[in-house]
């Protein structure tokens, strides 16, 4: 809020400078986040936190800044205090319907005003706070909205039927054309301030065109009140309307100032508009209490809370000079907040205060006693060691939006661990945001793939043609059960495409292909310390057919890798394979690992045979890795792929797969002719059970 | 009667001759060709001089043949002359091998000012590489990491933690809502409250992750960013241990000379409540560096970093403990701007474009 430094002097008595000003009040809470001048004055821009609304005016401020400098409040002399009608007469002119809803109500009559535009000294005083000058009497009812924090509405007298008012909730099928020249339906929701007839305002947050002060206004109905505060946001809320007077009701302005403010804006009136004060009616159906804290030793709480000692006397000098007053019961204190502050309810409240006003810079600084050993989250644990690896292969950690656009449904077979097989279609089954500030972008991701995709993109946009990518972090989908919280599951996804770039090279190294990204979906696997993963073809809606492979432990599926399909490729504009990996984190921390265990290293030399098969398009070197050890040989150390071979002396639908078997014992250096005898059987075995040829 | 040295000298006047002609002299500016010609050429005189089947190796049968008087100085002078040729062809040899060794060298010098070969290396995002220093940090101190759900109900985003129903913090437009009424948290302070349901109290936790609020993305505002989320619950806890806690790793993070200062605000689930600022890592405080206005803290010498306070009695009461026997402190605050302060990052959008001109530069 923009505070005049020159206006608050007036309100108080300090001897400040502007800054000193800022920093004081900084000090106890009031943030001054700027200070500019403005024709001889300064302006302060204020922070004012929601629980403040006592702050929103130049009084407020001042009586911040009395208590932060111990300096008194200027004592302004008022007006002659007007006599009140007897609340009997009152009520033939206005009436509250709604009690539970305005809290009060005055309404005070000046007569044979002319309207006009107001003394420059006041335009002024607005436009340095930003405010628009309109007219004198519309200027002085937000000069005094400004001074002493209370909105207030002027109504052309002569407009209003019956030149009565009536506070009722609107009935369903009214509605009213505000100030700001917009027609508005309201309900029985929302507390409207009628004439005899129908709505002249909408309480608390606008009042309406048609009978608002124009320039041959003579008459003038000055309304200054207290709305009740859940009322006023639910109908500003509904409304969608927002104003000056709304901000400040549904926040909580001060009942007992009411009245105050209505003398002060019609002595202003009097002044600059000419006119002559007549009626003034105080409805005030109910008495106001104000709350009640109740404290056994504020000074103990103090310092329970704030580890400061301060002691009950300057407790209640503290509290005093907020306003706070202090009486006995027989065993507590009871403390009552003024009526403008509606932020003190509990004992805590005032230990906040007590201490702000002491100087939150003279609580010391202690570290907590000891406690326990800290620990990282296991998933943590896990992932910075991912990550280390995922860094060394030269893949860069991206961080993308946890909502996608709904362009992707179904363009991506989510993990079934986030996703499970249904026949349901896929949107029914992601969770979605009931609107986006990013356009289309409603769903939570289900797959990590498409954020990662567009970063990609992003990348080949700028020209860069070799990219490593990964991600973790969340997917979610719509749990099976309605109104069940949604599945939320840690992924770990990434991309690779191009060829591998050298650090301070220009130059390339190899162009990555499909077995680059399985080894590094391996290498992760192996990070997060899961080893036996199988990897099987798959059909997966994103990835090319005859290039994609599901990820399996324990016959459990826990990621996929393989090379984006053709249409998602095109899509995007790639012209070069991108290879894709996505594994279910939460998965793989659920697992315990046992801690290696240590085998004795090999005492005999082993012997190693390189055989190549023929084998069809279609049939997998795991076939025949697993004939071999169907063949039972223990002497048989292992099994590992040598070369994959396509070409000359081949027909078209079969490639040559070499394998090498090692061979070698525990207690003695095997011979030739034993060696021979069990790699016969190993290769009978395989021959016979993955079905392939020796190749000659 | 002196021996007839004759023959000797005639191999001798023979090796000169036959030496002369490889222009052993040339041999520093010899090609590798010329040079290797050369070796083949002495080595040839090698076996010829110097051999079993040598001149000298020939007379030396002849020693016999003296008198006995003159065999021991005709002996002497055949060593003599063969001792002179092996030395010179031992020289040569030696002189031309040195020159080819030196050109093959000469060949295969490599230039080690050529960037070296190694796959480029990865980076981690900088919001991970900051979120690791301050966990490492905070698991230092005792505190156990922790994180939740991220879509939530209302009762964890706001009822839990003293943010009822028409709270102006609760009706404000920011919290992104699923079709199903379910909330994308909106802070981290909902860990809070998972946390000590979880782990009852005492507790010490910190909780980093990602929070959601309907901010159109520009140059200071992203819808997703992340938060770290502060917590100690235990008998006895103060503010001082509020301020205490923050200024320490405030000072590991950021240098021993890091000052703290709190300033009294509000949040609905603490009380009291400070925001914490802390002097500027770049001018100390001064709000100038280089003479000009300092960047990151605008001049004026103070970041402001999070929200904290006393954890408000109604957040203890709604996980069942009981405010009147605990106390603790929690914080807050957001990794993007801390993120963009300490790599003076102009535009947070640029963290999550994931532009790899951007990522690289974070280690």
């Amino acid at each position: 809020m923009n505070i005049s430094y020159n206006w608050l002097k007036e309100i108080v008595d300090i001897e400040l400078s502007p800054e000193e000003t800022a920093k004081a009040l900084t000090r106890v809470g009031l943030a001054v986040e700027g200070i500019h001048g403005h024709k001889g004055d300064h302006v302060l821009d204020i922070d004012i936190t929601s629980n403040r609304s006592d702050c929103l005016s130049h009084l407020g401020i001042a009586r911040e800044l009395g208590a932060a400098t111990g300096r008194p409040l200027i004592s302004r002399t008022g007006s002659a205090a007007t006599v009140p009608l007897p609340s009997v007469l009152a009520g033939d002119t206005v009436r509250i319907e709604a009690p539970d809803l305005c809290h009060r109500f005055t309404a005070r009559l000046i007569r044979n005003v002319s309207i006009g535009p107001s003394p420059s000294w006041l335009v002024d005083r607005l436009e340095s706070l930003g405010e628009r000058s309109i007219n004198n009497v519309a200027d002085i009812t937000n000069y005094v909205m400004l001074e002493l924090g209370q909105p207030m509405h002027a109504f052309d007298l002569d407009k209003l039927q019956g030149q009565r008012i009536v506070v009722r909730p609107a009935r369903p099928g009214e509605s009213i054309k505000t100030l700001d020249e917009v027609d508005r339906e309201l309900d029985e929701s929302i507390l409207a301030v009628c004439d005899t007839e129908k709505p002249v305002a909408i309480a608390g947050i606008m009042g309406g065109f048609d009978s608002g002060i124009t320039a041959e206004t003579r008459n003038v109905l000055l309304e200054v009140a207290y709305f009740d505060r859940d009322s006023i946001r639910a109908a500003s809320r509904k409304l969608k309307l927002s104003t000056e007077a709304s901000y400040r009701f549904e926040r909580g302005v001060d009942i007992l100032n009411v009245v105050t403010a209505s003398e002060r804006a019609a002595q202003l009136i009097c002044d600059l508009a000419g006119g002559e004060e007549a009626e003034f009616l105080d409805m005030f159906p109910r008495a106001y209490m104000p709350p009640e804290v109740r404290s056994a030793n504020i000074s103990a709480a103090t310092q329970r809370l704030s580890g400061v000692q301060v002691s009950s006397e300057r407790c209640d000098v503290l509290l005093a000079s907020i306003g706070v007053e202090r009486t006995e019961s027989n065993d507590a204190a009871i403390y009552s907040p003024p009526s403008w502050r509606h932020d003190i309810a509990i004992e805590e409240d005032l230990v906040e205060e007590i201490v702000r006003l002491n100087g939150y810079e003279n609580i010391e600084s202690v570290l907590p006693p000891a406690f326990g050993a800290g620990e990282h989250l296991r998933s943590e644990t896990i992932l910075r060691r991912v990550r280390s690896v995922l860094e060394g292969f030269g893949f860069s950690e991206a961080i993308t939006y946890s909502f996608i656009d709904e362009k992707y449904d179904s363009r991506f077979q989510p993990l079934p661990s986030v996703l499970p097989i249904s026949d349901l279609p896929e949107p029914e089954r992601l969770v979605t945001l009931r609107d986006s500030v990013i356009e289309g972008a409603v769903r939570m991701r289900p797959t990590l793939l498409p954020g990662l995709l567009e970063a990609v993109r992003h990348n080949f946009n700028q020209s860069e043609r070799n990219i490593l990518l990964f991600e973790s972090g969340k997917a979610f989908a719509k749990a099976d059960t309605p109104g069940e919280a949604p599945a939320e599951r840690l992924l770990l996804s990434f991309v690779m495409t191009g060829s591998m770039p050298l650090e301070g090279r220009a130059s390339l190294g190899r162009a990555y292909d499909l077995y680059d990204a399985i080894g590094i979906a391996e290498a992760v696997l192996e990070a997060a310390g899961v080893t036996g993963c199988i990897f099987r073809p798959v059909e997966l809606v994103h990835l090319r057919s005859g290039r994609a492979a599901k990820i399996a432990k324990d016959g459990v599926e826990i990621g996929s890798v393989g090379q984006l399909a053709d249409a998602l490729a095109d899509e995007s504009k790639f012209r070069q394979p991108v290879f894709v990996c996505e594994i279910d984190l939460d998965g793989l921390i659920s697992r315990e690992n046992s801690p290696p265990a240590y085998r004795p290293l090999p005492r005999f030399p082993s012997v190693v045979r390189d055989v190549s098969f023929v084998v069809k398009r279609q049939q997998r070197y795991a076939d025949i890795e697993a004939a071999a050890k169907m063949a039972g040989q223990a002497i048989c150390r292992s099994v590992k792929f040598v070369d994959d071979f396509v070409g000359s002396g081949l027909a078209e639908d079969e490639r040559s797969l070499t394998v090498r078997f090692e061979y070698r014992s525990d207690d003695r250096t095997l011979t030739e002719d034993e060696v021979e005898v069990i790699h016969q059987a190993v290769l009978a075995s395989i021959i016979q059970n993955a079905q392939v040829t020796m190749r000659m | 009667m002196a021996i007839d040295t004759t023959p000797i000298q005639a191999v001798k006047d023979k090796f000169d001759q036959d030496i002369g002609r490889l222009d052993v002299a040339s041999v520093e500016a010899a090609s590798l060709p010329e040079a290797t010609e050369l070796l083949a050429q002495a080595n040839e005189l090698k076996i010829r001089y110097t051999g079993k089947r040598s001149e000298l190796a020939g007379l030396m049968k002849m020693v016999g043949a003296q008198a006995p008087e003159d065999r021991a100085a005709f002996g002497q002078a055949i060593q003599a002359v063969d001792r002179e040729i092996s030395g010179v062809l031992t020289d040569t040899i030696e002189q031309i091998e040195s020159r080819i060794t030196s050109i093959k060298i000469e060949a295969e010098r490599v230039d080690v000012t050529i960037p070296g070969r190694r796959p480029r290396t990865g980076h981690l995002h900088p919001i991970t590489i900051l979120r690791q220093r301050i966990e490492d940090i905070f698991v230092s101190m005792g505190y156990a990491i922790e994180d939740d759900r991220e879509i939530e109900t209302d009762y964890y985003n706001f009822d839990a933690l003293n943010i009822p129903e028409g709270h102006p913090a609760r009706e404000s437009q920011d919290t992104f809502y699923t079709t199903d009424g379910f909330a994308l948290r909106s802070q981290t302070s909902t860990v809070q409250i998972r946390a000590m349901e979880r782990r009852g109290v005492p507790i010490r936790i910190i909780a980093p992750g990602k929070v959601y609020r309907r901010d159109t993305p520009d140059m200071t505002h992203v819808p997703m960013f992340h938060q770290v989320e502060g917590l100690c619950v235990d008998r006895g806890i103060t503010m001082a241990h509020l301020k205490g806690t923050v200024t320490e790793w405030l000072k590991r993070l950021f240098g021993d000379d890091t000052v703290t200062r709190f300033r009294p605000s509000y949040f609905p689930f603490t009380e009291p409540s400070a925001e914490f600022d802390f002097s500027c890592f770049v001018c100390h405080g001064s709000g100038t560096s280089n003479g000009e206005r300092c960047r990151p803290c605008k001049g004026s010498g103070w970041i402001e970093l999070g929200g904290s306070g006393m954890v408000h009695p109604n957040v203890l009461r709604a996980v069942g403990v009981d405010p009147s026997v605990y106390s603790g402190f929690a914080f807050g605050f957001g990794l993007e701007r801390m993120a963009a302060m300490t790599f003076n990052i102009d535009d947070i959008r640029h963290m999550f474009e994931n532009d790899v001109r951007f990522l690289e530069q974070f280690r």
